[in-house]
């Protein structure tokens, strides 16, 4: 290990978390996957509203598609013109970019129209405000994966054997599981129902009834990304962060050469250390909230 | 190709590999879509999805160690530490928001106590939902199938490189064998389970039947693939 | 993933055997014919022929998208697109080199294609007999939807390597990485049109369309990818096709979306049932 692949590791680490973060506030002002399900359920309950309806699949492959572009568009402009990295990861993050736009209107137009027996308007306005910011925060994301990628595939001391658009692939796949996993409960669980007791989760009857109004006038997307980005997108980098710095780390301060099983037992020593953090927080939880007080059962808290 | 013992043994790997996987997903805790608006304990997020990105994960740690060693157990060790450290960051800052943005305690509906902490559960279940965030039980119960996804993936991919000796042709090829494997174990869950306490869980051994067909099936075809120029 | 009102039993106006016919047909063909032109006129400007065989096979997939998973299979539309794109992957490579191990590299397709199906029949029957699925429809979609991914698949990959060799494609869309971008372009043209258009008044047209526009957009990307595999003639050739066939079916989607929706306002409050 060297100070400069320490660097380029450390590099890396704050590329995805800076990709975490944005995909989960692009994914929260389209208002993607799982939440979705709840905007989609509005109107179908008799509220019909003005927040985005970007239904692109489940956020991995979306994910997946926007970091495949950049990086083989990049790759393209590496291999055949010799172009700079930099300015290649650029225009290939601009490429996702309008693949994203393109997939996000057609998603936004599709589904509002399946539900006109709803009364579902499609507002033109807000495909031509929300979309740009779709697109911006995909081209965050976009154009750090495709830069974790590069540095995997070309510029490590133990460079990755796989092509640098099969790495993005799958870094991806990664980054959309932790941002529906992790970004998205904000969105959904606070953001959407803020008009219920904080502390709870979504009672089954309230299912549907999100919050349309803002401060003044009609609620819309780009004040949902305004809440997330407070506290779902920074969680969201962190585990997206922690994935890829912890996974390159441990390979790059143990040559996998010849310290494999360092290399290994760090991981295990990872996966020990955030088990018992999580246990933690779970009993900070159940000891600083306690018990429901609708709670009526005979199982003693 | 030469069909020869080590061609069973790849088979075999193979096999082993895609039932890992199948299996490996009934231990990740998903909630689905419910989940994500705390109203469903487990991770909020599709199963396919997450046992993708955690096992591609692993399978990403995997093909860096299989580029500069051939020792079969440090390869299968480091895909399932890759993978176990993705999932486990995920469930971590996943419980993060739960706890400290949504406010709500973790509660699993299926059980009374906690298995492995012993605490209560009932007391803490959000009135109208069943159940929310990542108990220490779903927590340890997906770490585990994280891992055996990791496990499954770099099973997948170590003979399959032997054979071909083509790192972006076997990394695809285990892309698809694990897309398929966890598809259809997603499928014998129904979208949704808590982990291995959950009775859903008893399901597995209709998907261990159809992995087993379906990895049969992937394999033969895979074993049969040269590497190419 | 989202769960939306599923169309249940889907009514469709264009019949599921005809489209299927449509996408075998076209698809074969057309890669066939590209193939063809490619190596009698020793060139690669005819690759986008093959680009455009793989949008017949597209739209044969989101067909088999919407039937199936318009009767709910409680894990949302993505799986299913992926499981596509999965068995695709090892059913193209599989027959591509199987015939070049035979000695006839143009039987590739067709192998790859008969492995697609049967896989995808069994997957199917695997899904009703063992996970007791019992979705009517689950075998022949699962076999449409396999032959899809593969079809879609081996159009792009013959779009960016111009050539039907294996050796060549491994050597130009496996080892470059591209296949990446085929995979998850294909797999998002076969789930995207029925997940984007999920709803009660989801429309089979309308869907289609949205289908071949995303198949359009995946050919601008493996445009993108050719130029450095066949250089830029027939690269940009391929992106502008590409082009042109998104522009003209996202108009066409528009004027879909403007004839289905309950109303295509400029601005607004919300429609005055609700206020």
């Amino acid at each position: 290990m060297d100070a400069f692949s320490m660097g380029l590791v450390a590099a890396m680490g704050a590329l995805a978390t800076v990709a975490g973060a944005s995909e989960d506030i692009e994914s929260d002002i389209g208002s993607q996957s799982n939440p979705n399900s709840q905007v989609q359920l509005a109107a179908q309950v008799g509220n019909p509203h003005r927040i985005y309806n970007k239904a692109i699949s489940g956020e991995p492959p979306a994910n997946a598609l926007w970091a495949a572009t950049a990086a083989i568009v990049a790759y393209m402009l590496i291999t055949a013109f010799q172009m700079p990295a930099f300015s290649a990861l650029v225009i290939g993050a601009s490429v996702a970019a309008l693949f994203n736009g393109v997939f996000s209107m057609s998603s936004y137009f599709g589904r509002n129209a399946s539900q006109a027996r709803f009364n579902q308007w499609i507002y033109l306005d807000i495909v031509r405000y929300t979309t740009p910011s779709i697109m911006a925060h995909a081209w965050i994301t976009s154009f750090c994966i495709a830069t974790i990628s590069y540095i995997m595939a070309y510029m490590l001391p133990t460079p990755h054997p796989f092509p640098m658009p099969i790495i993005a692939l799958i870094w991806g796949l990664a980054v959309g599981a932790i941002g529906s996993s992790v970004g998205d409960i904000h969105y959904g669980g606070e953001r959407e129902f803020q008009n219920r007791a904080f502390g709870c989760g979504l009672n089954t009857m309230l299912s549907g009834n999100i919050v349309r109004k803002a401060e003044a006038g009609l609620r819309n997307s780009v004040d949902n990304a305004w809440f997330c980005t407070k506290f779902g997108g920074p969680a969201t980098g962190m585990g997206f962060g922690l994935t890829v710095f912890l996974d390159n780390w441990r390979s790059t301060v143990f040559d996998p050469v010849t310290q494999a099983p360092y290399a290994i037992a760090m991981g295990i020593f990872f996966i020990i250390v955030m088990t018992l953090y999580a246990n933690y927080v779970e009993k900070s939880a159940r000891r600083k909230y306690g018990p429901y007080p609708e709670y009526k059962g005979d199982v003693a808290a | 190709m030469n069909f020869d013992i080590n061609t069973i043994v790849y088979l075999l790997e193979i096999i082993v590999g895609g039932l890992l996987v199948g299996i490996g997903v009934h231990f990740v805790p998903v909630g689905g879509a419910p989940a994500a608006m705390a109203q469903a304990t487990g991770i909020g997020t599709g199963t396919v999805q997450l046992a993708a990105g955690s096992g591609l994960t692993g399978l990403l740690a995997a093909g860096l160690m299989m580029s500069v060693t051939d020792n079969i157990w440090v390869i299968l060790a480091s895909g399932a530490v890759g993978a176990g450290i993705m999932i486990d960051a995920t469930m971590l800052t996943g419980s993060w928001i739960y706890a400290y943005a949504v406010g709500a305690p973790f509660a699993s509906a299926k059980v009374t106590y906690d298995p492995i902490t012993g605490w209560s559960q009932p007391p803490y279940i959000s009135p109208g939902t069943v159940g929310q965030g990542i108990p220490t039980i779903c927590f340890v119960s997906g770490t585990i199938g994280g891992m055996m996804g990791g496990l499954g993936g770099a099973m997948i991919y170590y003979p399959l490189y032997l054979i071909n000796g083509n790192a972006a042709l076997s990394a695809m090829f285990a892309i698809g064998i694990f897309l398929v494997n966890a598809v259809l174990a997603s499928w014998n869950i129904q979208g949704t389970i808590e982990g291995f306490h959950d009775p859903k869980f008893k399901k597995w051994p209709f998907a261990f039947r159809a992995c087993a067909v379906a990895s049969v099936l992937l394999a033969i075809a895979a074993v049969m693939i040269t590497g190419g120029a | 993933m989202s769960v939306g009102g599923g169309a249940g039993g889907a009514p469709s106006a264009i019949d599921a055997k005809k489209l299927r016919i449509y996408g075998l047909v076209g698809s074969v063909v057309g890669i066939y014919l590209a193939a063809i032109l490619n190596s009698a006129l020793n060139t690669t400007l005819f690759s986008f022929v093959g680009a455009v065989a793989s949008i017949f096979a597209v739209v044969m997939g989101a067909n088999a998208v919407r039937r199936v998973c318009g009767y709910g299979i409680g894990t949302g539309v993505p799986s299913i697109g992926m499981l596509a794109l999965g068995m695709g992957i090892i059913a193209t490579m599989f027959g591509l080199s199987v015939a070049e191990a035979m000695g006839f590299g143009l039987l590739g397709p067709i192998i790859a294609l008969v492995y697609a199906m049967v896989f995808g029949y069994i997957i199917g029957v695997i899904a009703n007999k063992v996970i007791k699925f019992n979705i009517p429809v689950m075998e022949e979609g699962n076999a449409d939807l396999s032959a899809a991914g593969t079809m879609a698949i081996l159009g792009w990959s013959f779009a960016i390597s111009g050539s039907l060799s294996y050796d060549a494609i491994v050597t130009n869309v496996l080892m470059t990485g591209y296949i990446a971008i085929i995979f998850i372009a294909g797999g998002l043209a076969i789930l995207h049109p029925f997940n984007a258009c999920l709803g009660p008044d989801e429309k089979q047209d309308r869907t289609l369309v949205n289908g071949i526009m995303i198949g359009g957009l995946a050919m601008v990307a493996t445009g993108i990818a050719a130029i450095s595999t066949q250089g830029l003639a027939s690269g940009l050739l391929l992106t502008v096709i590409g082009f042109i066939v998104w522009y003209y079916f996202f108009m066409w989607y528009y004027r879909l979306t403007k004839r289905d929706a309950s109303a295509v306002v400029g601005t607004g409050l919300l429609p005055p049932s609700a206020q």
